[in-house]
């Protein structure tokens, strides 16, 4: 069989969880093209912000989409209060990345335990998720909720650490630590996940520069774009820590940087945990936002989050539009893909971390 | 690093001055207490876009995102940059809805620039796949930008035949 077919998958198909098109040109086996059409769930939030007010909008952008949902509304506020001319005080900056960290670990550990999923070792994404666990507790312990947060307000956080909270935050990060250092282990060096990541969807540097890839999609073709370093924000430039690159360019470097980033995070945490400065968690009620525009970006979980507000000195935006880190990551697609087999079609597209509610606002 | 960003700042500017054919005007620069600047600067002409792309991509940049707004002469359109950890917006004006597609300078403009087209009806010249990326073909290009009232759009999409058929279970009859 030399012949070439196209074979549709999506908008609505049982590997994906989320409504998208790839129209996957196969010869035989193997993967020669795709193209990609998204649109199938937009939901016109970039209208629907701009007939509320700026607070109202902390709550939709939190909406944008589950696992980053704490970078939308944090990042949205740093563009709102670079206009107004407020500066947080230190101990809500160190507050800011706690609740990021937390949430990036727990999104990073969803992400390798879909690729144990999809590569059918299904023990592994167990454990995995299990692990995960312990973060969501940690969640709807100290935040009140296991997916939205709203940790971040104008001006300040919504949340204060106290002595006991501290304690069993620190408790509950040692006691993950063992097993996601085991997970390390097997996602690495065993013989099925390797089988299975090892030489797939390949993305050079180069294309990776090309295309503007974000987040550790580029960090797993050894770009070095982590905005908390290149652009820092809040609390990042006291902490000490660097940029987690990997050099595989396939989807095995792509999962070990986003494990590497859950142990950068739980040591972060305890960083800030560390240094938490005392004081006020907010500058107290909401400024006027007058006549500006303002931009912000942070790193989410999956890369390079952008917001860019325009206000007319009223209490709605004029104008606000968001990048989502996967809106990037999709056209590197169309390197990773061909000449890989058809099966490993799923794995490559988990392995960008796809976000479709993200992509379609 | 914060004199890092201020040099580079100031090449970037003092190259667009060379480059950009009907000049620039550098609107203002954000600061911040870690040594970030966000520079923002309005283009006189719009077709000097793709000139200024090409400064940036000789310093390794690439397009972050653009938004397009309606003002009451046409269009704003806002590119968004990234050189180096320094974001710069550049805002230009077009009156006919048509802009130069940045894509084959700068390919990160690929899907935002789609989107704009979709979404605003705004007409790209010389992008290499100007194809659809969110509105269906049997939808007008720009219908987002259309005020269509919530009543509007339920009228257009309920039919008659739900209270039809209550009816005639009711037993009544159906004009």
């Amino acid at each position: 069989m030399s012949e070439t077919y196209k074979v549709p998958v999506g908008p609505i198909h049982i590997a994906l969880e989320e409504p998208v098109y790839f129209k996957v040109k196969v010869h035989g086996e193997t993967v020669e093209d795709v193209d990609i059409l998204s649109g199938f769930v937009h939901r016109g939030m970039e209208a629907l912000v701009l007939r509320r007010n700026f607070l109202q909008n902390m709550i939709i952008t939190e909406r944008t989409c589950s696992l980053c949902s704490n970078n939308h509304p944090f990042t949205y506020i740093m563009a709102v209060e670079k206009i107004a001319g407020v500066r947080i005080p230190p101990r809500a900056e160190y507050l800011r990345v706690i609740a990021d960290e937390i949430k990036r670990a727990a999104s990073h550990l969803f992400n390798v335990s879909m690729l144990a999923h999809l590569v059918g070792f299904h023990s592994l994404m167990t454990q995995t998720m299990e692990t995960r666990e312990v973060l969501q507790d940690v969640k709807e312990c100290i935040w009140g909720n296991r997916m939205d947060l709203g940790a971040n307000t104008i001006g300040g956080v919504k949340y204060d650490l106290d002595q006991e909270q501290i304690r069993y935050l620190i408790k509950q990060l040692n006691l993950i630590k063992k097993p996601i250092k085991e997970l390390t282990e097997i996602y690495s060096y065993n013989g099925i996940v390797r089988a299975r990541t090892e030489g797939v969807g390949m993305l050079p540097k180069e294309d990776a520069i090309r295309l503007g890839v974000v987040g550790p999609t580029a960090r797993g073709s050894g770009v070095d774009n982590d905005q908390r370093i290149a652009y820092p924000y809040v609390a990042y430039d006291k902490l000490n820590f660097e940029a987690i690159l990997e050099d595989g360019c396939d989807v095995r470097a792509r999962a070990l940087v986003r494990l590497r980033e859950v142990f950068q995070a739980i040591d972060l945490v305890e960083q800030c945990l560390k240094d938490l400065p005392d004081g006020p968690v907010t500058t107290g009620g909401l400024p006027r936002i007058p006549e500006g525009e303002g931009v912000a970006r942070t790193e989410a979980p999956r890369g390079e989050l952008f917001f860019y507000v325009k206000s007319n000195g009223s209490n709605k935006p004029e104008r606000m539009k968001w990048r989502v880190p996967t809106y990037l990551n999709w056209e590197a697609l169309k390197v990773m893909m061909p000449g890989n087999k058809i099966a490993d079609i799923s794995v490559i597209f988990n392995s960008i971390d796809p976000c479709i509610s993200c992509t379609e606002r | 690093m914060t004199m890092d960003k201020k040099e580079k700042v100031s090449v970037l500017l003092a190259e667009l001055k060379m480059y950009v054919t009907s000049g620039y005007k550098h609107k203002f620069s954000h600061f911040d207490h870690l040594g970030n600047e966000d520079v923002y600067i309005e283009l006189h002409d719009k077709c000097d876009i793709s000139a200024v792309a090409n400064v940036f991509k000789q310093h390794g940049g690439r397009v972050v995102t653009i938004t397009p707004y309606v003002v009451d002469s046409g269009y704003q359109i806002a590119y968004h940059f990234d050189v180096a950890g320094i974001v710069l917006t550049v805002t230009l004006h077009t009156e006919d809805r048509t802009i130069d597609s940045i894509t084959p300078i700068l390919k990160s403009a690929d899907w935002t620039e789609r989107e704009m087209q979709d979404l605003f009806g705004i007409k790209l010249v010389g992008h290499p796949n100007p194809d659809r990326l969110i509105l269906d073909e049997s939808m007008a290009q720009g219908i987002f930008k259309e005020y269509m009232t919530l009543s509007d759009a339920m009228t257009g999409a309920a039919t008659n035949t739900l209270w039809e058929k209550i009816n005639e279970a009711k037993g009544g009859h159906n004009e």
